[in-house]
């Protein structure tokens, strides 16, 4: 297992390097001068040199990149902003604990609805809870989740005075701040969720061992806890997977709408001011958390499935995970 | 000798709509896409104000019979620009998950036939891709190209490819085993034609499913990017561009939030129905 954990560590090594070259290359191309942007319309031509001469943009690519990468993966430093002269990392330490925070949150109601809502539909199957719950499913993934902050913002905001509609607070009190923000970017996953989840359902309620238990008399209540819902969460944790990926690239937009200060805030506005290096940071540090994430998922599936941990025991290589073997 | 009778041999086309037709959800999803698309080709015609018509005296004029879905800031008919800025929005997601999938389809082809090292070369390059999350991908790139709307298609086109190549070979290698393959092998026949002829057209039906799912997250992807002002730029009534004009309005006038909106969710909820019918009717055994 941790042989496992320390390939997939090593592994993150290229992908993220790759990032960075990706990105670094990308923003090389971007429309616009930078250092216009910089100093503002009223700068000379001399002056506009010189700050090119500063930042480095009139060095060939290859020796601005090879630069760029030595100084983030040797000196472990990605700069600081053109703009502002903040250091970038200090910056990201500050704004990555919310970005994560507004992603697990999401996370946590849409798994925490999205769970039970599919497992009433499949338990009441053809009826009609099912239908409610596969209505409700369809018409979260149809909303676009900045419509419904949008939408969540008037009514709880401005209409009702209930909950705040920008910024963010600090301690207990700043929980509040991320409640219209999590539903609002929880729709599209949590219908995903309740879907997976009641056709996993279904696969694993007609098994044999589940008329077992039945039969030997387990309370219906335990049969759908403990028997079903347990051998059907392998799906339900891959969708998860790709939820956090998606919750981590919409949060960008949630952020934005509702001023949290986060990565997402904080990479479109370097992207609008063409302050490269925050882009090229901000980029390898969500990532790097995107990854992580993609190798929890990966170990959750062996927590739940005993079968998957005894392959990772055994180190057979290049043995594929089969989610339904 | 006794007569032979054969069945009159179907299209794959009418079989999957027979197949669909019996699918209320689905068909109701086709109706109301359809309807959309038509309305969108003729709007220009039946709209009752030219889209960028100002009218001052109409300033945030509520929802009333000369204006059924009210007036914007600056007294344009919202009526008229949601329905013009369809052709936008619905046009957007077609043609970038069309050049999306037609890229990601020939590169997963080649991944999933050849294998060996070109397989990995090409996994290895999307997995880099795929570590970046998908909006985050999106804004870069529209960064990169600048705003407008076909950037906006480009861009969308290029973020959809590691998806639909990853999912094309996953298919393929699957069907890559059959033994038709190797009899298609051992009469010679060459490898562009076994890709083409025989391994493509049994690997579609999912590729149209998530093609289908696809436009319409790239219509909700594309609102986003206007919303965020990466994508198509007002005047032009694009739905997310109207959404995020609005924003700034949302006290004094929230029917400019509403429609717009609503016209997302009913396109993209039409397109996920049609999806799932296409689905159960493209492949039995995915139905539960």
């Amino acid at each position: 297992m941790l042989k496992y954990v320390l390939k997939r560590l090593i592994w993150m090594i290229p992908i993220v390097l790759g990032v960075a070259i990706l990105v670094f290359i990308m923003m090389t191309f971007c429309p616009g001068r930078p250092e216009e942007i910089i100093l503002g319309p009223s700068a000379t031509e001399t002056e506009l040199a010189a700050k090119r001469l500063e930042l480095g943009l009139d060095d060939p690519i290859v020796l601005r990149l090879g630069r760029y990468m030595s100084d983030v993966f040797i000196h472990f430093d990605l700069g600081k902003s053109w703009l502002t002269n903040v250091d970038i990392i200090s910056s990201i330490k500050e704004r990555l604990p919310r970005t994560l925070m507004l992603t697990v949150a999401t996370l946590l109601i849409s798994v925490g609805i999205g769970i039970p809502l599919g497992v009433i539909a499949a338990i009441k199957q053809n009826k009609w809870q099912d239908s409610v719950c596969m209505v409700l499913a369809l018409v979260g993934v149809a909303i676009p989740n900045f419509w419904l902050a949008l939408l969540l913002v008037l009514q709880f905001s401005v209409k009702l005075n209930w909950l705040p509609a920008l910024g963010i607070g600090t301690g207990l009190a700043g929980i509040k701040f991320y409640i219209l923000p999590a539903i609002s970017g929880s729709t599209g996953g949590l219908a995903s969720c309740a879907r997976q989840t009641r056709s996993a359902m279904l696969d694993v309620i007609r098994a044999d061992y589940i008329t077992t238990a039945r039969s030997k008399g387990v309370p219906e209540r335990d049969v759908i806890m403990k028997h079903a819902l347990k051998n059907s969460l392998i799906p339900i944790i891959t969708v998860m997977g790709t939820m956090f990926g998606h919750f981590l690239g919409g949060a960008m937009i949630i952020e934005t709408i509702f001023a949290i200060p986060g990565m997402g805030t904080y990479i479109i506005e370097a992207v609008n001011s063409r302050d490269y290096p925050i882009v090229q940071g901000g980029s390898i540090f969500l990532a790097i958390t995107f990854s992580f994430c993609m190798l929890i998922v990966d170990l959750l599936y062996a927590m739940v499935d005993p079968r998957i941990k005894a392959q990772y025991a055994s180190g057979r290589k290049k043995r594929k995970v089969k989610a339904n073997a | 000798m006794p007569k032979t009778t054969y069945a009159k041999k179907q299209s794959g086309f009418a079989t999957v709509m027979k197949q669909m037709s019996k699918n209320k959800a689905a068909m109701l999803g086709l109706l109301i896409l359809s309807t959309e698309i038509i309305l969108a080709i003729l709007a220009p015609y039946i709209i009752p104000y030219d889209y960028s018509y100002m009218d001052m005296a109409n300033m945030f004029a509520k929802p009333s019979a000369s204006h059924l879905f009210g007036c914007d800031d600056m007294g344009r008919d919202i009526f008229s620009r949601v329905l013009y800025g369809a052709r936008y929005s619905i046009s957007i997601g077609i043609i970038a998950v069309s050049i999306g999938s037609a890229i990601g389809c020939t590169i997963g082809a080649i991944s999933g036939f050849f294998g060996g090292q070109v397989d990995n070369i090409i996994m290895r390059l999307l997995d880099i891709i795929q570590a970046i999350p998908g909006m985050l991908l999106m804004i870069v790139i529209s960064a990169v190209l600048g705003p407008g709307y076909f950037n906006t298609i480009i861009a969308l086109s290029i973020g959809s490819i590691s998806g639909m190549a990853r999912m094309l070979r996953a298919q393929m290698l699957k069907e890559r085993e059959n033994e038709y393959i190797e009899a298609a092998q051992s009469i010679n026949c060459s490898k562009f034609r076994i890709i083409t002829s025989h391994l493509l057209p049994n690997c579609i039906s999912p590729m149209i499913v998530s093609a289908t799912m696809g436009v319409a997250q790239t219509i909700t992807i594309a609102a986003g990017l206007s919303f965020i002002g990466l994508g198509v730029q007002p005047p032009i009534p694009e739905w997310g561009a109207m959404l995020s004009a609005a924003r700034q309005f949302i006290r004094q006038a929230p029917h400019l939030v509403y429609f717009p909106g609503l016209a997302i969710a009913v396109t993209v909820l039409a397109l996920n129905l049609l999806g799932d019918g296409l689905r159960d009717a493209l492949d039995p055994k995915l139905k539960n």
